[in-house]
């Protein structure tokens, strides 16, 4: 059995890569212990508003690496421990049965060299699959530099694997990451995409990352414009095919010239998680978010804005506006739309009857008609006026690290 | 008039042809006061009438018999009436209504719905085994709803070679996989003798749950939110804890 303190310095050390849902894959249980829950599952909720759904931590935090906001950075005096593949695998098994967890996030930091850490990973999580016969969820970091066909192995065992970008651009990456570089880190998410295609073409027995690939951004740590990460994050999900692009508000750990001394908002990292909703399932392009080099407001979240900006478009009447058009109203997410196109075939919605289906109309009552009636403002100034009132006091009760129920189908559905 | 039945499906469906035409008919399964002048019924399960009303609903609407066991399932004080609103509805209409949203009864029944695979979906994280010595797993838990049946096919998949059981302390009873079958059972109290490593590893659980967490984000409201404090009873983690 682990020791309490080995696992404590080895979560410590994970926890502040905030990717951590186990939705994406339907594994079956191969006659061991575990299946994929394709829509995730989250198994506890820490103080801090987060979800635990997998088992998150480091197979070793000793590290030759030295990227300066990292707390397992070489140059950082930390107790160092590495663990050994026996001791994860039979603390994944352990928890698992308890369901405690819904599988494994395995990272780890660079021991030796990329390739040794990577051979690590991989060494756990086969003996995990094949000598301890777990089927459960199974996330593992993908080292930079690390050799190809090990990458290559790792992924015929996990349901989902991420190399961090780390940083929106390289000149940030040289200068507080000098080890990685941009180009370590997209040659392997694109060759990985690219095995899968093929994997899947030729209908190969067994797996290859059913549950995709993600990546993570550090955001507030170097000067990047939210409008130049919502660029690269759409790129991400038309070209390199990722099925999550997380952003993780820096959180100074070290202190050190070239980082800032205090911790990004909280809110941007909310706003820039809206965003990237808008992107994935809301049909809008990063273009129409934000300009190019610039910020999304603080006070009102990015649909909001867009629609003030083009008043033009609305109101539009419930009654008659198509999904799309309705996805695109503020305050009416994907459910809401769905109800309201239901209920509309059978009945004329009056505001009456959107108010008792729970469609909320604080925002959305300026952007709708409803059976020809109109409740909101016309005005621009006035909207806006209205709305940052109302959003400084609810964020003031809820800043959300909206960073955990993730997946698809809870987006879709709003369950949770 | 009050129509008293037993809460099951046999009985809901003979008070639903009873009182189908009654204006003021009131269903319970529960205990409640009479009014005066306030006339009462105790509706025993007619086979042949339940039958009948079954057959005719299933015609109407093939997810009917589902809806009525998860509304019978529901910890609602009003599930009687929300379902007698919607099945009478959907009688009366003669056609699905399940996604007529403006309608009250349509909309109450689904929140009824919703509740309950909410917290099944919710415990198919939030239950915790405990090891036995025997190596057996049991998990105790006190769910809103009666659903602790519809959690076997879940937690059978993924632990097929752990014998398990999920005991409703609330409600006696429990849901047992012995290795080869499931059912459910009635039990009252249960003496489980733990494993010896079983305090070990709610320890080891207890020290990753401290250690995963980020002191300086701390956001108690949305963690209750997420994982109600009704529900930490029975997680090693939130043991004395609120």
């Amino acid at each position: 059995m682990i020791s309490e303190e080995k696992l404590r310095i080895l979560t410590e050390s994970a926890k502040y890569d905030v990717s951590c849902s186990s939705s994406g894959s339907k594994r079956k249980n191969g006659g061991g212990i575990g299946n994929g829950y394709a829509a995730g599952c989250c198994h506890s909720f820490t103080p801090d508003g987060r979800c635990i759904s997998l088992l998150k931590i480091l197979l070793s935090n000793d590290c030759i690496f030295n990227c300066k906001y990292c707390m397992s950075r070489a140059d950082a005096d930390v107790p160092r421990m590495t663990a050994t593949p026996d001791e994860i695998c039979e603390l994944v098994i352990d928890f698992y049965k308890r369901n405690y967890i819904e599988g494994l996030f395995l990272s780890s930091a660079v021991v030796k060299s990329p390739d040794h850490a990577m051979e690590q990973l991989l060494l756990t999580v086969k003996k995990l699959r094949t000598e301890y016969n777990f089927y459960g969820y199974i996330h593992v970091k993908g080292i930079p530099h690390a050799d190809e066909g090990l990458v290559r192995e790792t992924a015929l065992y996990a349901d989902r694997m991420s190399f961090n970008i780390e940083l929106p651009t390289e000149k940030s990456l040289k200068l507080l990451a000098p080890q990685k570089s941009r180009e370590s880190l997209l040659i392997p998410m694109r060759r990985l995409q690219q095995q899968q295609r093929v994997f899947k073409e030729e209908k190969r027995k067994g797996h290859f990352l059913p549950a995709g690939q993600t990546t993570q951004m550090i955001v507030g740590a170097s000067p990047e414009p939210d409008g130049l990460i919502l660029r690269l994050t759409q790129s991400l999900y038309k070209n390199a095919g990722l099925k999550r692009v997380y952003y993780s508000s820096y959180v100074p750990l070290v202190h050190n010239p070239l980082l800032p001394d205090i911790p990004a908002g909280e809110r941007r990292e909310h706003r820039l998680y809206q965003a990237d909703w808008l992107l994935r399932f809301y049909g809008f392009s990063a273009e129409e978010i934000v300009e190019d080099g610039g910020n999304l407001s603080l006070d009102l979240d990015p649909k909001c804005g867009w629609a003030l900006r083009n008043l033009q478009f609305f109101p539009v009447e419930v009654n008659r506006a198509p999904l799309e058009v309705l996805l695109r109203v503020p305050g009416i997410g994907a459910r809401s739309a769905y109800k309201i196109t239901e209920a509309r075939k059978y009945a004329k919605l009056t505001f009456a009857d959107l108010q008792k289906m729970r469609v909320v109309l604080k925002r959305a009552r300026h952007f709708i008609t409803a059976d020809g009636k109109f409740y909101g403002e016309r005005h621009e100034t006035a909207i806006r006026g209205l709305l940052t009132a109302g959003e400084a006091r609810e964020n003031a009760r809820q800043l959300s690290l909206f960073s955990d129920l993730e997946t698809a189908r809870s987006a879709l559905t709003g369950e949770l | 008039m009050i129509y008293f039945y037993d809460g099951s499906k046999a009985a809901f469906l003979t008070a639903l042809l009873l009182a189908f035409r009654d204006e003021n008919a009131v269903l319970t399964s529960g205990s409640r006061q009479l009014s005066i002048g306030q006339e009462a019924r105790f509706v025993q399960a007619d086979a042949s009438r339940a039958r009948r009303a079954e057959e005719r609903l299933l015609a109407i609407d093939k997810g009917s018999m589902h809806d009525l066991d998860t509304l019978l399932r529901s910890g609602d004080d009003d599930r009687d009436m929300v379902a007698f609103h919607y099945f009478r509805l959907l009688a009366s209409r003669g056609k699905p209504v399940r996604r007529m949203l403006a309608e009250d009864a349509v909309r109450a029944a689904d929140e009824c719905m919703r509740r309950v695979g909410l917290e099944i979906h919710r415990l198919h994280g939030f239950v915790r085994f405990m090891e036995s010595a025997s190596g057996a797993l049991y998990a105790p838990v006190s769910p809103d709803n009666d659903v602790c049946d519809l959690l076997l096919p879940h937690f059978r998949a993924r632990l097929a070679g752990y014998p398990f059981v999920i005991h409703d302390v609330k409600r006696g009873k429990a849901a047992v996989y012995d290795g080869e079958h499931t059912f459910l059972a009635p039990l009252r109290e249960a003496e489980v003798l733990l494993s010896a490593d079983e305090a070990a590893w709610q320890t080891l659980w207890r020290s990753y749950y401290e250690a995963v967490n980020i002191p300086s984000r701390e956001r108690l409201k949305q963690m209750r939110g997420y994982m109600p404090v009704r529900y930490w009873k029975f997680m090693p983690e939130k043991h004395g804890t609120f």
